[in-house]
C-alpha cells in the first residue's frame, strides 16, 4: 500500500467516525444551547447507553442496532429523572456550579458502573459486518458505514423535530429568549426536562452505535466529553449541519495525524482536537457556522 | 503587651490571621516531638501533614486565578505535572542517547527551581492564548490542555519514559519534606494575603467583577491575568517538583491524575472562593474527610466523593467562609431555605 492509498483510507475512516462524533456531541450542544448547562457527565451518559446495549447483546442476544429500540426510551427516562432531580437546580446558577455538579455526577456514574461491571474493556457483536473493497487495501468497513447511516437518520429526525413540531419550536424559543417564551405560555420547566431527556436518549443511542467497533469501559467518558466540547465550540450551539461538519473535520484531523505521524497511534487524537479548538476559539469565537444562538460567556 | 496589641492591629490580620500564626507556631516544632513508640507524632502523621500542605498550596495557587481573577481553571494541575516532569527529567537519566551530559543527575534544589520556571514559562505561553477566552471556554480549554499534556508525555517516550514512567533517586527524609511543604504553604498563604491588599490584587478583583469596565479604566487586563497565571503556575510547578522527589517515581497517570485538577476547585469552593483562608480550610477539611471516607468505604469512596462534591456545591456555593460570615444564616431552617431554594421558584419570578 502506498502513501496515497493510506491517506485515502484515513479520509474514509475520518468521515465515517465524523458521523459518530456528530451524533455523539449533538446532545451536549443542544443542552448547552437551550439550558446553558455544560454537561461534563455527557460521556458517562454515553457510557451507560453503551453498557445497556452490551447487557442486551450478551444476555438476550439482541443486535446493537436493534437494541436502539430499548436504549432510546430507557435513556430518555433516565435523562428526564436526572433533569428533575439534579440539573433543574443548576440551570440559572453561575457556570462554575454547573461544571462542578456535572463533574461530580460523572465521577459517581463512572465509579458505579466500574463497581458493577469491573474495569475491563468490552465489545458487542453485530450481524452487520464486512468490508467493501474499493481498490486493493482501500475500502469501507461496513459496520462503521451502518453507524454513519444510523447517525444521519437520528440527526435528521432531531432536525425535523426541532424545526417542525410544536414542542421542537418551544425548545428553540426557550433557547432564544427564555422570558419571552414564558410570556407566550411555554412551560419552561417541562421544556427543559424534555430537552434534556431527548438529548440523553440521543447520547445513549450514540453509545449503542459505537459499542460494536470500539471497546467500552467505565472511564471512556471524559475524552468523549472533551471532544463533544471541541466540536460544539467549532460548530456553534445546537447547529445540526455544523455538528456534522465539525465532527467530520475532527475525524479527518485525528485519522490523518495517526496515519502520517509515525509512532504516535491514536494517542494524539485528543491533543490535536484541542489544538484545533484553541485555534478556532481564538480566531472565530462565535464558532465556524453559527447556531441556535451565539456562543456567549455566561 | 500594649504595644504588641497595637502592632497586631496595625497589621490588619484579624482573627483568621491570628489563627494562622497559632497554627504555624504549633506546626513548626512538631517534628521535634517525633516519637514513633508513643504513637503520637509518627511517620505517617508527618506524611499526612505533608500531603495536606501540598494540597493547601495547590488550592491557594488555584485561588489566585480561579477565585480572585474569576478565570475558572479546570486544568491547573498541568503546571504541577510540568514541574514534576521538569524536576524528574533533570534529576533522573532519560533514555535519549545524545542527551546532553549537563542535563542529567542534577541535585534536587536547582532541579526544583528549574521545574518551577519551566512551568511559569509554559503558563505565559499558554495563557497568552487561553486567557483571551471567556467563562466556560477558558475552563474547558484548560481541561483539554491537561488531558492533551498527559497524552503528549505518554508519546514523547525518549524524554519522559512514556507510560512506563521514570524513577528519581529515592530519598527518605520525612522532616525535610515536612518543613519544605510547610514553608511553601506558609509562604503561599502569606503571598495571597499580601496580594489581596495590594493594587495588583484589587486589579484582579476588578477584572473578575467587570473585565470590560476594568479595561476601560485603562487597566492592561491581559498583562494582569497573565501575571497572576504565571505566579500560580510557578508555585504549582515547585510543588510538583517536591512531590516528584518525595514520590521518587513519576508516570503520566499518577502525575496527571484527573482528580488532582478538580480537587483544587473543590477545596477552594468548599472553603470560599476568592478568600485567603478559604483554600486552607477547604483543603484541610477535604483531606481529613477523605482519609475517613477512604478508610471506611474502600469500594464506594469514589461514588461517595462524587456525591459529596454535588452536595457541597449545591448546598454551600459560598463555602465555609461564606457560611461563617453570613449573619442571616443563624437558624437551621433559614440555612436550609438558603441552601435548598425551592425548585419551583423559577415560575414565580417576574418574567
Amino acid at each position: 500500500m502506498n502513501l496515497s492509498d493510506l491517506i485515502l483510507q484515513a479520509v474514509i475512516n475520518g468521515i465515517l467516525i465524523g458521523g459518530f462524533y456528530a451524533v455523539m456531541m449533538l446532545g451536549f450542544s443542544v443542552i448547552w444551547g437551550v439550558m446553558g448547562v455544560i454537561n461534563l457527565a455527557h460521556g458517562e451518559f454515553l457510557m451507560v447507553g453503551a453498557y445497556l446495549t452490551w447487557v442486551l447483546n450478551r444476555q438476550y442476544g439482541i443486535d446493537p442496532f436493534i437494541a436502539l429500540i430499548v436504549v432510546l426510551p430507557a435513556m430518555f427516562l433516565l435523562g428526564y429523572i436526572f433533569q428533575r432531580i439534579l440539573i433543574n437546580r443548576i440551570i440559572e446558577r453561575p457556570f462554575l456550579i454547573a461544571l462542578l455538579v456535572t463533574y461530580g455526577l460523572s465521577v459517581a456514574m463512572a465509579s458505579t458502573v466500574k463497581l458493577i461491571y469491573k474495569a475491563d474493556p468490552r465489545v458487542t457483536d453485530t450481524a452487520l459486518t464486512g468490508f467493501w473493497n474499493l481498490s486493493d487495501g482501500v475500502g469501507i468497513p461496513a459496520t462503521k458505514f451502518y453507524i454513519l447511516i444510523a447517525a444521519l437518520i437520528m440527526m435528521a429526525g432531531l432536525y425535523l423535530f426541532l424545526q417542525y413540531t410544536r414542542l421542537g419550536k418551544s425548545i428553540r424559543a426557550a433557547a432564544q429568549n427564555k422570558e419571552a417564551a414564558r410570556m407566550v405560555g411555554i412551560e419552561i420547566g417541562q421544556v427543559y426536562a424534555i430537552t434534556f431527556a431527548i438529548c440523553i436518549a440521543l447520547t445513549g443511542a450514540a453509545g449503542a452505535l459505537i459499542s460494536p467497533t470500539t471497546s467500552i469501559f467505565p472511564f471512556m467518558g471524559p475524552v468523549l466529553t472533551l471532544k463533544a466540547f471541541a466540536i460544539t465550540a467549532m460548530a456553534g450551539l445546537g447547529n445540526i449541519p455544523g455538528a456534522l461538519m465539525g465532527g467530520i473535520i475532527l475525524g479527518l484531523v485525528e485519522n490523518l495525524i495517526a496515519t502520517l505521524v509515525p509512532g504516535v497511534g491514536s494517542n494524539l487524537g485528543i491533543t490535536s482536537s484541542f489544538i484545533l479548538l484553541v485555534v478556532v476559539l481564538v480566531t472565530r469565537p462565535q464558532g465556524l457556522f453559527g447556531g441556535l444562538k451565539p456562543a456567549e460567556a455566561r | 503587651m500594649a504595644t504588641l496589641t497595637l502592632t497586631w492591629q496595625r497589621l490588619h490580620l484579624g482573627r483568621w490571621g491570628l489563627l494562622f500564626v497559632v497554627l504555624l507556631l504549633v506546626a513548626v516544632p512538631l517534628p521535634q516531638f517525633f516519637a514513633p513508640e508513643r504513637n503520637l507524632v509518627t511517620d505517617s502523621l508527618l506524611f499526612s501533614l505533608t500531603q495536606m500542605f501540598i494540597l493547601i498550596t495547590l488550592a491557594s495557587n488555584w485561588n489566585l486565578t480561579g477565585g480572585l481573577t474569576g478565570y475558572v481553571d479546570f486544568g491547573h494541575a498541568v503546571f504541577f505535572g510540568v514541574g514534576a516532569y521538569g524536576t524528574g527529567i533533570l534529576m533522573g537519566q532519560p533514555g535519549w542517547e545524545p542527551w546532553p551530559e549537563a542535563l542529567t543527575l542534577w541535585s534536587f534544589w536547582p532541579a526544583m527551581l528549574v521545574g518551577g520556571i519551566v512551568a511559569a514559562v509554559f503558563a505565559v505561553l499558554l495563557g497568552s492564548a487561553t486567557l483571551r477566552l471567556k467563562g466556560p471556554y477558558f475552563s474547558i480549554a484548560m481541561l483539554g490542555t491537561f488531558v492533551a499534556m498527559r497524552e503528549l508525555v505518554r508519546v514523547v517516550r525518549p524524554l519522559t519514559g512514556g507510560g512506563l514512567g521514570m524513577t528519581l533517586p529515592p530519598y527518605l527524609n520525612r522532616p525535610l519534606f515536612y518543613y519544605l511543604t510547610l514553608t511553601l504553604a506558609g509562604l503561599v498563604v502569606a503571598l495571597m494575603w499580601w496580594i489581596r491588599r495590594t493594587e495588583f490584587g484589587s486589579t484582579l478583583i476588578a477584572i473578575r467583577e467587570d473585565e470590560v469596565g476594568a479595561e476601560m479604566r485603562g487597566i492592561n487586563t491581559t498583562l494582569h491575568k497573565i501575571t497572576a497565571f504565571w505566579i500560580a503556575a510557578f508555585l504549582s510547578g515547585l510543588v510538583g517538583g517536591i512531590w516528584a522527589y518525595q514520590n521518587a517515581y513519576i508516570d503520566p497517570d499518577v502525575v496527571f491524575l484527573p482528580n488532582r485538577t478538580v480537587d483544587m476547585v473543590m477545596m477552594t469552593m468548599l472553603g470560599g472562593l476568592g478568600t485567603v483562608a478559604g483554600p486552607v480550610i477547604g483543603a484541610a477539611t477535604i483531606y481529613w474527610l477523605r482519609d475517613v471516607v477512604w478508610s471506611n468505604l474502600l469500594l464506594f469512596h469514589q461514588i461517595a466523593e462524587g456525591i459529596l462534591l454535588i452536595i457541597i456545591v449545591l448546598g454551600a456555593p459560598e463555602g465555609i467562609m461564606g457560611v461563617l460570615g453570613d449573619r442571616s444564616a443563624t437558624s437551621l431552617p433559614r440555612l436550609w431555605r438558603k441552601w435548598f431554594p425551592s425548585t419551583s421558584s423559577e415560575s414565580e419570578q417576574p418574567a
